[in-house]
């Protein structure tokens, strides 16, 4: 049996006496794709910002293929190969879209200059996979619609040797057919053994896409079911009260106890 | 849409994509703007003072230039980080002393110099580790290092300056490459051509690397990448503390090697020279283009603000303005430029 890409264990953040996240163990398997679910300020991107290597956490072990990993910025994530397209969209606004695809990660020629015109050319080619519209490469992406923006903080993220996949709220900005070709790409990564973390906000898209679901609130982790095992009302109870509806039973075996 | 006016519609596209190309967009507008003002500075001069348009006293605004062009030069880079850097007169000061002094001390004059810009960019790399590691807002660190420096310099000479530091040390502030000097019959020299100042060709020798170097290098990139959005810059995967650090210490070098040229031109070591010169490297860069705010600036558009800053300071001494009304003038121009800016970065 194969092992999971990534094990968070007792991960707890504190900021002064708030805790972000408290105590949550959670984790990941090759061509998985699990739905963290959360109302507004539960602590999900506190979670996945330390997966990221962008956040510190109190206490708690990170393992990456079952041994222990500590990162301490989010160049040592990358280098286990975890990618992520954080809530922000972490774009330097002033740079072309290409500039920031390769933010940290430069080409460069033999000489060890930017190689400008190789990344302008990688940029259109990746970009055009998840926007055919997208033309205006070379506008600073201050310029840019939020969508374009979030295109590129997609782009970046899976244009590399990626294993884990994070996306906070990749979708938020997103007009229909962008996010059915994000779901489409997720599906794709999926099939390709890739572990993605996807925290969503939309009922519709996390039943469509995922294979789990966890649930935070408050910090803590209060639910973890295979997404057959719950229907959404249960999730949203999880979400809202922190706890399944009192006369719960995994939807499946009901199912099959009805046939 | 017919199949066939497709063709025609997406060239018409094209071809309105190139005309935008030709359209300047904001900082190039910027640019020429600054432009159009140097131009107009240096005609409306040579109409009030004919003296102003002479050779001598093109090589004085080249000489000026230099100084406020390679401290401008450093600043940029700072103000791309979205920084600042206040200590650039003092560090200028104290280079220019300690390479006194250790020429005086025996030191040859070429390792003697270099000595001068290494402290310089020690100053620079002090202010870096200040900024970064002990997360001290940029103003109040290089406010700190001004004094410093400053002071450091008044203290070690006794507020005296170094004189007689010898006809080499001051070649490079007085001399000029193709000069041709002619002996005339009743043995004295005439200047059949001045010939290039080493200073300027200092200056273009450091603004054509500076440029490379924000440009064409990795570093570069990421100097504008932690201007522009620190926090972004820094979850991509962009060492931040090392671009600001990168910066403070060129700034610092920079500084110290126009302390260099400068104490060469007069061939003493003043510990009290360069005062307010940062005033005029920021004036220069946000003349520039460059923003206050981070991530944008470059470095041809410091050198048209410093030359419009050398030529107002010149131009003014020339029509016999007061020191005291140019200042009042400067610091008008400081003010404007950085409201100009002000007002270019709101949405
Ligand atoms: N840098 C910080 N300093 C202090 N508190 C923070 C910081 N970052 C997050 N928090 C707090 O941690 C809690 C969890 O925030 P987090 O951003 O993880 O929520 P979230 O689940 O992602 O919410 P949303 O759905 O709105 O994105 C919040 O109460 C927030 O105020
Ligand atoms: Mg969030």
């Amino acid at each position: 049996m194969t092992r999971p890409l990534v094990e968070l264990i007792d991960i707890e953040k504190h900021f002064g006496g708030i805790r972000a996240v408290d105590r949550v163990s959670l984790d990941l398997w090759p061509g998985e794709v699990v739905g963290v679910l959360g109302h507004n300020g539960a602590g999900k991107s506190c979670l996945m910002r330390i997966l990221s290597g962008a956040m510190t956490p109190s206490a708690g072990e990170i393992r990456v293929n079952g041994s222990p990993a500590s990162f301490s910025s989010p160049n040592d994530a990358r280098a286990a190969g975890i990618e992520t397209i954080y809530q922000t969209l972490a774009l330097a606004d002033h740079l072309d879209a290409a500039a920031n695809l390769f933010l940290g990660r430069e080409l460069k020629t033999r000489f060890g200059n930017l190689d400008d015109a190789r990344m302008l050319a990688e940029a259109r080619t990746v970009l055009a996979r998840l926007n055919p519209n997208f033309k205006n490469l070379r506008d600073p992406v201050s310029s840019l619609s939020g969508g374009q923006r979030q295109v590129i903080a997609i782009a970046r993220a899976i244009y590399f040797d990626t294993k884990i996949l994070i996306m906070d709220e990749p979708t938020a900005a997103l007009g229909p057919s962008e996010t059915a070709m994000v779901a489409d790409l997720i599906r794709q990564l999926r099939d390709e053994g890739i572990g993605i973390f996807l925290v969503s906000h939309d009922m519709h898209d996390v039943f469509e896409l995922c294979d789990r679901v966890v649930v935070m609130n408050k910090g803590r982790l209060v639910g973890a079911h295979a997404i057959h095992e719950v229907s959404k009302d249960d999730v949203l109870s999880l979400i809202v009260k922190g706890e399944l509806p009192a006369d719960w039973s995994a939807r499946n075996l009901m199912a099959e106890a009805a046939q | 849409m017919t199949l066939a006016s497709r063709p025609a519609a997406m060239s018409a596209r094209r071809s309105r994509a190139a005309a935008f190309q030709f359209l300047p967009d904001a900082a190039k507008l910027h640019r020429l703007s600054a432009l159009a003002t140097l131009f107009l500075l240096i005609l409306g001069f040579a109409l009030a003072s004919p003296a102003f348009f002479s050779v001598n006293n093109g090589l004085t605004i080249l000489l000026q230039t230099s100084v406020i062009g390679l401290l401008g030069i450093g600043m940029t880079m700072v103000i791309i980080t979205g920084g600042i850097d206040l200590s650039v007169g003092s560090v200028l000061a104290l280079s220019g002393v300690a390479s006194g002094m250790a020429i005086k001390a025996g030191v040859p004059v070429g390792p003697g110099m270099a000595f001068g810009v290494a402290v310089g960019a020690a100053c620079g790399a002090l202010n870096g580790l200040i900024v970064t590691r002990m997360r001290i807002p940029p103003f109040v660190a290089t406010l700190g290092m001004m004094l410093m420096a400053r002071g450091l310099a008044l203290q070690l000479t006794g507020a005296a300056p170094i004189s007689q530091l010898g006809e080499a040390f001051g070649r490079l502030g007085n001399g000029a490459l193709f000069r041709i000097v002619e002996m005339r019959p009743n043995g004295f020299p005439k200047v059949i051509f001045p010939g290039i100042p080493y200073p300027a060709i200092v200056l273009l020798i450091v603004a054509i690397a500076a440029a490379y170097l924000l440009r064409r290098r990795q570093i570069g990139r990421h100097i504008y990448a932690t201007g522009s959005n620190e926090e972004a810059a820094r979850l991509s995967g962009v060492r931040t503390d090392r671009a600001k650090l990168y910066a403070y210490a060129m700034s610092g070098a920079l500084a110290g090697l126009a302390g260099i040229v400068l104490m060469s031109r007069l061939v003493t070591a003043q510990p009290s020279e360069g005062v307010m010169y940062e005033l005029d490297a920021i004036a220069a860069a946000v003349i520039g283009g460059a923003s206050l705010s981070g991530g944008v600036g470059t470095v041809p558009g410091t050198m048209i603000g410093a030359f419009i800053i050398g030529i107002l300071r010149n131009g003014l001494n020339m029509a016999g303005v007061s020191a005291f009304i140019q200042q009042i003038v400067i610091g008008a121009v400081v003010i404007a430029a950085v409201w100009i800016d002000h007002i270019r970065n709101r949405p």
